[in-house]
């Protein structure tokens, strides 16, 4: 697994420090908002941040070039918020939800603490063409900051993207000014759908009224042009709604950019609820692939999110890219061999043997 | 060991890096203005994201990242920061600067060679707002520190709380001297060994 916090001794500091990490002096050096490294020995990094000393205790072969870290006064840890080599960078802008999804992965805590201004200078030091991930909790509990984050760092860096995972119960039509704008062209909204129903939707996320909600808000982001990408994570709630669900994205919502069929997570509420909520698909694929059928059949875009290439039949299996994140992503001693490793995303680092796939296989 | 240990900050504070912040390169996509496009345009309008690989599934790379959990939330102490309260080691036990020297291309610690992070943006200065605090405090230990430098007669320069290479040579002798670990910066043990409190 791939750390995202250090031990770190951090200068005598008293706001949070952001600091872009360099293993050496470029042209364009920026001494007040990167370190540069010294040496490395027992495993712990000697930088140099304006004079001051930051030390990181990191694995020696792995590379912090580039990175960008955050610190807190009084904290030994450093959280390392965009790594240089990574398209898996994802602030977590809040913890605070107002829906309480029964497979959640980041379950919601009630405690806040506004980084905006830390996520602000992070995104200003991330790589080239960066895509942000921006997550939470509910990012759009706080939205005008939020929507203020995407356009300072747009303003200055073109370049990037941005992908704002959100549960959509917060848009009104007042924001369509905005989100027809600049945002439009370098946002794509991650947004849930669970279920064909407002029963069952609203079931599934322990809100009620948030599937009516949701569609509304569907409607102001349709007529904003505004990108979107739905996600279904499949459970034994709602794998025999699929095909539903497939008809009704393709009828109603079929200005969305793409319908992502997600596996649980086995973390927060999706592990506690696993024995419950767990589909297997690689013993009935049946539901998935007809939904996909009808979906495909209807030009709508479809993937399979976190599915293992051998837990889906042979015929779907290029619709599964390799989406579960570097840095929590496993594989089996099964996979060593396996001839579909390169392009499988593996498995959750939490994922548990026992309690999975009935069938995974070699290939 | 030392003479590598010096250069880098000493090339750094002399100014011998590009002052100038590079314009940050990447593809100029500037924002339709004027007229707002009707909503047929608006769907049309090609969209800085690639989903190519929906189309023709044949490469899913490109895909947006899984993006769940990011790993838990950000540990903030809830505390204001404690004075820093380092018991200094015996320094008996530190018989000498045991940092090695990272192993980057050999000519990579000067403006002119291309590193292979060279992709990373160098934001224009004006785009990178200071935030409050840090500066002011980093520069009133500076000070304290040159003062006490000067008083052990390390450091003839100014009290300015600029750590100059001067200031980095001082500090860099005052530690070979201590039996600290040799940087050139503002370490803890440093701020220990002057007594130096950083509130």
């Amino acid at each position: 697994m791939i750390p995202l916090r250090f031990r770190a001794e951090l200068p005598p500091i008293e706001e949070p420090l952001v600091v872009r990490l360099r293993d050496w002096l470029t042209g364009g050096f920026r001494s007040d908002r990167e370190a540069v490294l010294l040496g490395i020995a027992d495993g712990g990094r000697e930088y140099d941040f304006n004079g001051f000393s930051l030390r990181i205790e990191a694995d020696p072969d792995q590379s912090l070039d580039g990175d960008v870290v955050m610190g807190f006064p009084g904290s030994s840890v450093v959280h390392r918020l965009v790594r240089a080599g990574s398209s898996h960078n994802t602030f977590l802008i809040t913890e605070r939800c107002d829906q309480l999804c029964v497979m959640c992965s980041q379950p919601p805590k009630q405690a806040h603490r506004d980084l905006f201004p830390q996520f602000e200078q992070a995104a200003l030091l991330a790589p080239i063409d960066a895509t942000i991930g921006l997550s939470g909790g509910e990012p759009l509990l706080f939205k005008e900051q939020l929507f203020a984050l995407i356009d300072n760092v747009s303003k200055v860096r073109p370049d990037l993207r941005f992908h704002v995972l959100t549960n959509a119960q917060h848009f009104d039509s007042d924001d369509e000014a905005w989100l027809r704008g600049s945002a439009r062209e370098r946002i794509l909204w991650g947004i849930p759908l669970y279920a064909p129903g407002a029963a069952d939707h609203d079931a599934i996320v322990v809100k009620e009224g948030a599937f009516t909600r949701l569609f509304g808000s569907l409607a102001i982001l349709a007529r904003a042009g505004a990108m979107i990408e739905l996600r279904t994570v499949v459970t034994r709630r709602n794998a025999a709604l699929l095909p539903r669900l497939a008809r009704l994205i393709a009828t109603d919502l079929p200005f969305c950019a793409s319908w992502a069929l997600m596996q649980l997570e086995p973390i927060g509420y999706g592990r506690m609820n696993w024995n419950v909520l767990f589909h297997d698909s690689s013993v009935e694929f049946e539901p998935i692939a007809r939904a996909m059928n009808i979906a495909l059949a209807l030009d709508i875009d479809v993937a399979l999110y976190n599915f293992p290439l051998c837990t889906v039949p042979e015929e779907y299996r290029h619709y599964a890219p390799r989406t579960i994140s570097d840095w929590k992503q496993k594989y089996l001693e099964t996979c060593r061999q396996c001839s579909l490793k390169p392009s499988c995303g593996g498995f959750f680092e939490w994922y548990d043997p026992k309690r999975g796939f009935a069938r995974v296989s070699l290939t | 060991m030392k003479k590598a240990l010096f250069l880098i900050p000493s090339l750094l504070a002399a100014g011998f890096l590009a002052p100038k912040a590079e314009a940050v390169p990447g593809p100029s996509v500037e924002p339709q203005r004027g007229k707002a496009p009707s909503l047929f345009e608006r769907l049309r309008l090609n969209h800085l994201y690639t989903l190519a690989a929906h189309r023709s599934h044949s490469s899913h790379r490109s895909h947006a990242s899984h993006r769940s959990s990011s790993g838990g939330g950000y540990s903030v102490p809830r505390q204001s920061p404690p004075a820093r309260t380092y018991t200094p080691p015996p320094s008996t036990l530190y018989n000498s600067p045991s940092i090695v020297a990272p192993d980057p291309p050999t000519d990579s610690r000067n403006q002119s060679s291309t590193p292979p992070s060279s992709v990373l943006p160098s934001p224009p200065a004006a785009a990178l707002k200071t935030l409050p605090g840090n500066a002011e405090k980093f520069r009133k230990i500076a000070e304290e520190v040159q003062l006490a430098l000067l008083a052990y007669g390390y450091y003839t320069g100014k009290i300015d709380g600029v750590l100059g290479p001067e200031s980095k040579a001082a500090l860099s002798k005052m530690q070979a001297d201590y039996g600290l670990k040799v940087t050139g910066t503002i370490t803890p043990e440093v701020l220990d060994a002057l007594g130096i409190v950083a509130r």
